[in-house]
């Protein structure tokens, strides 16, 4: 407990405890995820994809030890899937069972009233939460000590899905019509939803988040986080690599490089044994960090001039 | 209190430029702010930029306006730490962690402006209107200036200057400013407030004064008071900028929507794509709940045994999943010769600004020959691709017949009764051969075909135009060249198409 107040006091600290979990992030994510922490806001995070906004929640669970519950969006998803569902199967089970059972419990029972009455006596079993299964969402709320909620692409959920999430997201409790509501024990979990921005989220939504646009790195931070994941590379190749990689993003491309690209690119040139960039070398494993036919006939044209310009 | 209010104000400054923000989010940055403090700038815009900017639009012009409007309360709070000033106003202390960041960009940025105010005088000096018989006076003493406002002037504070420029502006409520006219106004307001015409006078008194060290003050406190004019023009400018009321903004769009499309000049296209964004954010809200048609498709099968549970388990009550029906098509075919081309301009920007609600847009764009623009509009920003189709098929003559023949051939395959297709043109066709019976077998297939035409009803089947013809076979004609008539016509097919 003490442990997260203390690297969640400043964004400095937070910085610096990031980056000793090998993600290294710029002020503007520090400070969105300090006054995430400190206000209890749930954090909307919009960026190209590829630029660390999943990683951002992992390493955040991983920083403050706390569990991290995943709930990857996808249309169709709906509360079923991500609040909560009855276990239909037991309820039947014990349906069957209570029939058997159903004589000893009416014995005695003098008319139908009465009988009425006793069977009330068992109230609403069926739906209880012994008979609740809980979903990503509602088991983040149930964590005890706080944990941290991922909310993947929320982009690719249906519209109908965020209005599901208001509530969770602006007063950390769900409604279930049987049992009431749900609050969030003591600790109310930390919120992170991404998004790739294949369509608008709602006004709604983003009212009751904090909202972090994290775009392409500079060369700076880029380098540093390739020396952070991969630390064997040769600091030559690694600045001719991001050089390289920032290049192309200048280029109109499909898709344009990430860093999850470049770090993959730096991998498999550490593994190659490379020690500083060539055409001929970027050409064989161009494929790493474009993932279209087209864009990779794009650049191939420009690999030499591009090469050039950076290992000079 | 007083911090309260200066966020306050940015956030008026930010809705006036088009930043939406709520009463909960206003309340979320003042407990940032809490937080943060004022005392470090670029830690305080980070903060206040993941609270109240929510689009990477919105980001831009937060940026822009956080510089501005804490640029102007920077000069206003900038103060030596020692020196209170006595009227302060109220915003004042909420810069109070000035004496940090504040302070060291602010010192820095006083020696040009100080620099520049000598170079001002020289100039007027040199400049020689009305001054010749004083004009060289030389160095030498100075007589002390008697008025409030002669000796905040001469005392060089620049510090209490724009303070005191800062009370007279909450003196004459210069954030009301509404329209750029009264900009003068308020200027001369705000001079006058800050003790004007007893500095005037005192001029004019200096200036026949015998005495030399007199008449040099004279002439010092005019081109003093010259350069504090222009300062209070700035101020007022930014207060205009920052606090300007939207009505103008409203009552320009108001009749943005009425104007004939080929009438809009080109300074207002920007406001007129906001316009159509609004517009078919408007249209998307209305109809996003009618588009999903559901259709039995498979057994739901938790949904079926949860609903008879209370049949002892008994499946009879059977539930389905839903499954949404496969989207119809819209093709729009927009004529992009000349005259037509803003029409179009403006209808694709709708059609693409609808892409929510509205099922796949195909589009195609022809002068004489047809091509599909589709791939185009999905690859580029709407802008952009608007540009790229009218540069690439834009110019030459209309061939209404030919385009109607390329699409029977690349695309009429593709049409079937779930299709809507918009045609969109003047039906001029240079007295060519119109082809209507190509039209004819589109109709014939499609579930609607809605010709768009952009001259007034009068205007159609003059001349060579083939109105009649094309109308003959269209399930819809309509006169379309307004904003307003734009709305009206997407809306009905968003209507018909759910």
């Amino acid at each position: 407990m003490g442990d997260i107040e203390k690297i969640a006091a400043s964004v400095a600290s937070l910085q610096e405890s990031f980056e000793a979990h090998n993600y290294i992030c710029s002020d503007q994510i520090a400070t969105a995820v300090f006054l995430a922490y400190q206000l209890r806001k749930p954090i909307l995070i919009e960026g190209p994809p590829g630029v660390g906004k999943t990683e951002l929640a992992k390493t955040a669970a991983e920083m403050f030890a706390l569990p991290l519950i995943r709930l990857q969006c996808y249309e169709g998803l709906d509360e079923s899937k991500a609040i909560y569902e009855w276990k239909y199967g037991k309820q039947l089970l014990y349906t069957q069972v209570l029939k058997e059972a159903l004589d000893e419990v009416l014995q005695g029972a003098k008319g139908f009233s009465e009988s009425v009455k006793r069977l009330h006596e068992f109230g609403d079993i069926f739906f209880s939460e012994e008979f609740l299964e809980p979903r990503p969402l509602l088991k983040a709320l149930k964590e005890e000590n706080g944990c941290v909620l991922l909310i993947d692409e929320i982009d690719k959920a249906d519209n109908e899905f965020e209005s599901l999430l208001l509530e969770i997201l602006s007063d950390y409790q769900v409604s279930i019509p049987e049992i009431g509501t749900v609050k969030a024990l003591a600790e109310p979990p930390m919120v992170f939803l991404t998004s790739n921005n294949t369509r608008e989220i709602s006004d709604a939504l983003k009212r009751r988040c904090l909202h972090l646009y994290i775009p392409f790195p500079d060369a700076d931070i880029e380098q540093r986080i390739v020396a952070a994941r991969i630390p064997e590379i040769p600091p030559e190749l690694q600045r001719q690599l991001v050089a390289f990689i920032h290049e192309l993003r200048t280029l109109d491309l499909k898709k344009q490089p990430a860093i999850s690209e470049t770090i993959d690119w730096a991998r498999t040139l550490v593994l190659l044994h490379a020690e500083a960039l060539d055409p001929k070398l970027v050409t064989d494993t161009l494929n790493v960090i474009l993932k279209f036919q087209e864009d990779i006939e794009n650049v191939t044209t420009e690999v030499s001039s591009i090469t050039a310009r950076i290992t000079k | 209190m007083s911090m309260d209010r200066t966020i306050s104000n940015f956030i008026r400054a930010l809705r006036n430029a088009d930043v939406r923000v709520s009463t909960a989010e206003t309340l979320d940055a003042l407990g940032a702010v809490e937080l943060v403090g004022y005392r470090d700038k670029a830690y305080l815009k980070r903060s206040l930029a993941t609270v109240l900017p929510k689009t990477v639009d919105e980001k831009d012009t937060f940026d822009a306006c956080f510089d501005q409007f804490f640029d102007f309360q920077d000069v206003r709070g900038e103060q030596s730490p020692g020196g209170s000033g006595e009227d302060q106003s109220e915003e004042q202390e909420g810069e109070d962690g000035e004496s940090g960041d504040g302070e060291g960009g602010g010192s820095s940025g006083e020696e040009p402006k100080g620099k520049k105010k000598k170079s001002k005088s020289k100039a007027k000096k040199n400049n020689l209107y009305e001054e010749e018989e004083e004009a060289d006076l030389g160095p030498g003493e100075i007589t002390d200036p008697k008025s409030t406002l002669g000796q905040l002037l001469m005392g060089n504070d620049r510090v209490e200057l724009s303070m005191a420029m800062g009370a007279a502006g909450e003196e004459t409520n210069v954030r009301d400013i509404k329209i750029f006219t009264q900009k003068g106004l308020y200027t001369r307001r705000i001079m006058d407030a800050m003790g004007l015409p007893d500095l005037n006078r005192e001029i004019g008194d200096l200036r026949t004064s015998p005495q030399v060290p007199a008449r040099r003050l004279g002439q010092q406190l005019k081109a003093r008071r010259d350069f504090l004019r222009e300062q209070v023009r700035d101020y007022v400018e930014k207060q205009f900028l920052l606090n300007a009321d939207v009505s103008g903004k409203r009552l320009r769009e108001e009749l943005l929507r009425k104007i004939k499309l080929s009438n809009v000049e080109h300074r207002n296209f920007r406001l007129i794509q906001e316009i159509v964004y609004k517009m078919a954010k408007k249209l998307s809200a209305l109809h996003s709940r009618r588009k999903k048609i559901f259709k039995r498709g498979a057994l739901n099968v938790p949904r079926t045994l949860r609903h008879n549970m209370s049949y002892d388990g008994a499946i009879f009550d059977l539930h389905w999943k839903s499954v949404k029906v496969d989207r119809p098509k819209v093709f729009a075919i927009c004529d992009v010769s000349g005259s037509v081309a803003n029409y179009a301009r403006f209808m694709l920007m709708f059609l693409y600004s609808l892409d929510e609600v509205m099922p796949k847009v195909r589009s195609f764009a022809f002068s004489s020959d047809l091509a599909e623009v589709t791939e185009l509009f999905n690859r580029n920003k709407i802008e952009d691709a608007i540009a790229k189709t009218l540069r690439d098929y834009g110019g030459g003559s209309t061939d209404y017949g030919q385009a109607l023949l390329d699409f029977k051939k690349n695309c009429l395959d593709d049409v079937d009764n779930r299709t809507t297709i918009i045609i969109l043109g003047d039906a001029r066709n240079n007295h060519g051969e119109a082809h209507a019976e190509v039209l004819k077998e589109i109709y014939d297939r499609s579930k609607r075909v809605i010709w768009l035409n952009p001259e007034a009803k009068l205007a159609w089947n003059t001349g060579d135009s083939e109105m009649r013809k094309y109308g003959a076979y269209s399930h819809q004609v309509e006169e379309c060249n307004s904003l307003m008539h734009l709305e009206r016509v997407v809306g009905n097919l968003l209507k018909q198409i759910a």
